[in-house]
């Protein structure tokens, strides 16, 4: 059993065994130091993974939207302008009032697919993200609040830094997926080792074909196979999704997790 | 209903009254600060207004005199000969020395100034210094920085007819966060506040987003989304950025940059030309750079130059430089440039057929191996309509008059700028792991968090050490500060959860908090500790040995899957 979970290292420490980052401005790669590392960590009965690359938003403003959060909450139900009490207004999300300009502290109850008028479904337009994203900076960014006051300076940090956070997330397959499970409950832990054998012999195999790749050609190719791969796990996941098979959907992602960073690795050796 | 009524006036009043206080404030100046020289402009209502010196400069070099104790800026001084400059009583390239620590490569590289760097290689401040009626007077970039801020403030400050308080500057993107303290300090010695410290590339963009929107705006009225690659090569940093600009936002998709420069350049042409040059004395020092600088000047225009220089007791060099023997000489400066614009164009996820424009900017924007590698990479023709040298100023001035609450009647600067993070910023963890909680080129305002746990049983404290870089090994990045948790309760490795979040605000300021909490109940177990960053100061390197020596892995944390409560 403790030899198996020493083989399902988490993926990205197999893949970085193979392909050290090629950042050549901060040159650094030593496998002196992580050996006796990994050994340390393998040591204690729960094996941590070692790079949690921490792409993927964090919803939770604990520290800074406490209050923001509270007064929110107080107000849930009628949704009225803090400074002009103006109610609310069409459709659009309230973030921001129409009728005096002022910035509306963060609600958590609107989600990132409301903020964009979407309806919460995986497959979406991802085109059209970029102008409302835009639109939401320029009436949002703390740039353009600098004579308010500081309690709509805050507003303004948090309610960017959401929005900033909301495109991100949408924009990219990966990360939707894992959003829109964890709106109904369901946390992905993108670092959980592999257990899937068949996943397990495909990643041995890419990372073998990466290895003996002769040429920028070849590593084109398994790059393209890659995309493809991570759109043919995209599909499945919409499926899964929709007949609310979360298992299956966490697996899908699981397989998007890592053919988006082979793909990424490799890109990066090009 | 009457106590809302109420509420709405108050709040009306105090807008107002905050609106019409801040209307009335005053200019924000920009200034670039560059390794050579230095230029300052400032938004009028209606445009970008350099601001030259009395001698009717735009551009200021930026070197101090140190003359007997009391050093001078030289904005408005002239001195009779260049050679005078290099006799080893001023000092330059400050930009390249400050905010550094002795082990660093840029301040070892600093023996060809025709001044003292002093280096004991134990991670502390050099020791700088002029030579003044044969003494060496000892001075620091901060110090001399602020002197001459000073200067151009007082400048500023006749040709405006008005008090100067608020500024923006530009930096390299390579700059640690120690080194942007270094200059806010210099600022403030100099009676500056700082409203923004903004990447020298993306002061550049912001330029070009301007221009296109006047551009456009005259012709068919509507602003097309524009991706432009700038590529700022100065003496002393390289820096390269991405935006994407559409609708009046200017976002910054990816920076990067590294502390390569025409300074570079130079330093391999002395080294080439006259491998023992680093045992001449000071003035056949200060020669012999003059003398190499301008055939490098030379040799952007002409394929080959005769250098003649005399290096005092008889001995003279003399000889002939063609071009391509200077670019061989340098292959090593133009590849890492390269480098970064393939890194800033992958990191910002852009190929090279989406690019709308390419801009070269910056001293050494006029070398043309430069500009053909540029134009190579990027498979496309340089753009034209801005100067090079004042690029990155104007840039600053429009951000001021943006972040201060534009006079802008006529909607000529309908702009917003979203900047990025230049380098990651997280905590040790895992032993000597280096761990990004916020990576680099993250959209500005940003909140993160990720959890730690405890590396023992029953460890009661843990130690947060903060850093910033781009290595995997945190001794290789910058310290920015350190703090301990304590009050921990007892419990299994791995059971208690530190949740570190770092927050950094659309000024780019970072605070880092941690709090403790036990699975199962929600509340923190002790006080969240808030810390504004960098809290260290001089000598980080060896502040990082001293902690490992006195703490060692005792206090280690781990990191631990990542959690998600609620939504």
């Amino acid at each position: 059993m403790y030899k198996t979970k020493k083989l399902c290292a988490p993926l990205s420490t197999i893949f970085r065994g193979v392909l050290p980052t090629t950042r050549r401005l901060s040159p650094y790669f030593s496998n002196s130091r992580i050996p006796s590392l990994s050994s340390h960590l393998q040591s204690s009965s729960r094996v941590p993974p070692r790079y949690a690359l921490h792409f993927l938003p964090n919803s939770n403003f604990s520290f800074q939207n406490l209050c923001s959060q509270s007064a929110a909450k107080l107000d849930s139900s009628t949704k009225r302008c803090w400074n002009c009490v103006a109610d609310k207004t069409g459709t659009t999300p309230f973030l921001y009032c129409d009728s005096c300009r002022s910035i509306q502290p963060v609600d958590l109850s609107i989600d990132y697919f409301q903020i964009f008028g979407l309806e919460k479904k995986y497959e979406i337009e991802v085109d059209g993200l970029e102008g409302k994203y835009k639109d939401w900076q320029k009436k949002l960014h703390p740039d353009l609040v600098h004579s308010k006051s500081e309690k709509e300076r805050g507003y303004a940090a948090e309610q960017s830094a959401r929005v900033i956070d909301a495109y991100r997330t949408l924009s990219k397959p990966l990360s939707r997926a894992i959003y829109i499970l964890r709106l109904e409950g369901v946390d992905v832990d993108e670092e959980q080792t592999v257990s899937d054998p068949e996943l397990l012999t495909e990643i041995m195999e890419i990372r073998e074909a990466v290895e003996e790749a002769p040429d920028s050609q070849a590593l084109n190719q398994i790059q393209s196979k890659m995309e493809e791969k991570l759109e043919e796990s995209s599909n499945s996941f919409v499926n899964a999704y929709q007949s609310r098979n979360f298992d299956e959907a966490v697996a899908c992602i699981q397989r998007m997790t890592y053919y988006q960073r082979a793909s990424e690795e490799i890109l990066k050796k090009l | 209903m009457a106590e809302p009524e109420y509420t709405v006036e108050s709040k009306c009043e105090t807008t107002e009254e905050e609106k019409s206080s801040s209307a009335s404030s005053e200019v924000v100046i920009g200034i670039d600060i560059g390794t050579s020289q230095c230029s300052v402009a400032v938004w009028n209502g209606s445009e970008v207004e350099l601001l030259k010196n009395t001698r009717n400069q735009p551009l200021i070099r930026f070197d101090v005199p140190v003359d007997n104790d009391i050093p001078l800026g030289e904005v408005n001084y002239h001195l009779s000969h260049k050679h005078e400059r290099l006799s080893g009583a001023s000092i330059l390239n400050m930009k390249r020395l400050i905010g550094r620590v002795d082990t660093d490569r840029v301040v070892h590289a600093s023996n060809n100034f025709p001044f003292l760097v002093q280096t004991l290689d134990m991670g502390a401040r050099p020791f700088i210094a002029a030579l003044v009626n044969n003494v060496w007077k000892s001075t620091t970039p901060e110090e001399l920085l602020a002197l001459y801020l000073a200067e151009l403030r007082i400048m500023a400050e006749s040709k405006l007819k008005r008090p100067i308080k608020d500024v923006v500057l530009c930096i390299p993107v390579s700059f640690s966060r120690i080194q942007l303290t270094r200059i806010e300090r210099a600022c403030s010695i100099a009676g500056l506040h700082v409203l923004r410290l903004m990447p020298e590339p993306a002061a550049v963009a912001l330029q070009y987003a301007q221009q296109q929107q006047h551009m456009l705006r005259d012709n068919t009225g509507r602003v097309s989304k524009r991706i432009a690659l700038v590529f700022n090569m100065g003496a002393g940093y390289c820096d390269v950025a991405v935006a994407d600009i559409d609708g009046g936002v200017t976002e910054i998709k990816a920076l990067s940059g590294s502390e390569i420069g025409g300074e570079d350049l130079l330093e391999n042409m002395m080294r080439h030309l006259l491998p023992s040059f680093d045992k001449l004395d000071i003035k056949s020092m200060g020669s012999l750079r003059v003398a190499i600088q301008e055939a490098i000047h030379e040799l952007s225009l002409e394929e080959s130059v005769q250098i003649d220089v005399d290096l005092g007791n008889g001995s003279r060099l003399c000889k002939e430089v063609k071009r391509e023997e200077f670019e061989e000489v340098n292959k090593f400066i133009f590849c890492e440039s390269e480098i970064l614009i393939v890194e800033c164009m992958q990191n910002a996820h852009v190929n090279v057929e989406d690019l709308t424009d390419v801009i070269v900017v910056g001293g050494c924007s006029c070398i043309p191996k430069i500009r053909n590698l540029v134009e190579n990479l990027c498979e496309r023709e340089i753009y034209k309509g801005m100067n090079p040298l004042t690029a990155a100023v104007y840039g600053t001035a429009l951000e001021g008059a943006l972040t201060s609450g534009i006079d802008d009647p006529l909607g000529d600067v309908d702009l917003l700028t979203s900047q990025v993070t230049t380098l990651g910023i997280g905590i040790r963890a895992n032993r000597f792991e280096f761990v990004p909680v916020i990576p680099r080129n993250t959209t500005m305002p940003v909140h993160k968090e990720m959890i730690f746990t405890t590396f023992k049983d029953n460890q009661t404290e843990a130690l947060i050490v903060v850093y910033e870089g781009e290595s995997e090994m945190e001794d290789e990045n910058h310290l920015l500060g350190y703090f301990k948790i304590t009050g921990i309760p007892p419990a299994l490795e791995g059971v208690p959860e530190i949740n570190v979040g770092m927050d950094i605000n659309a000024s780019n300021e970072l605070s880092v908090l941690a709090r403790v909490i036990i699975p199962g109940s929600r509340q923190p177990v002790v006080p969240v500790m808030e810390l504004k960053m960098p809290t260290v100061d001089d000598g980080h390197s060896c502040c990082n040995e001293v902690l490992d020596r006195a703490y060692g892995p005792t206090l280690d944390s781990m990191i631990v899957r990542r959690k998600n409560d609620s939504i």
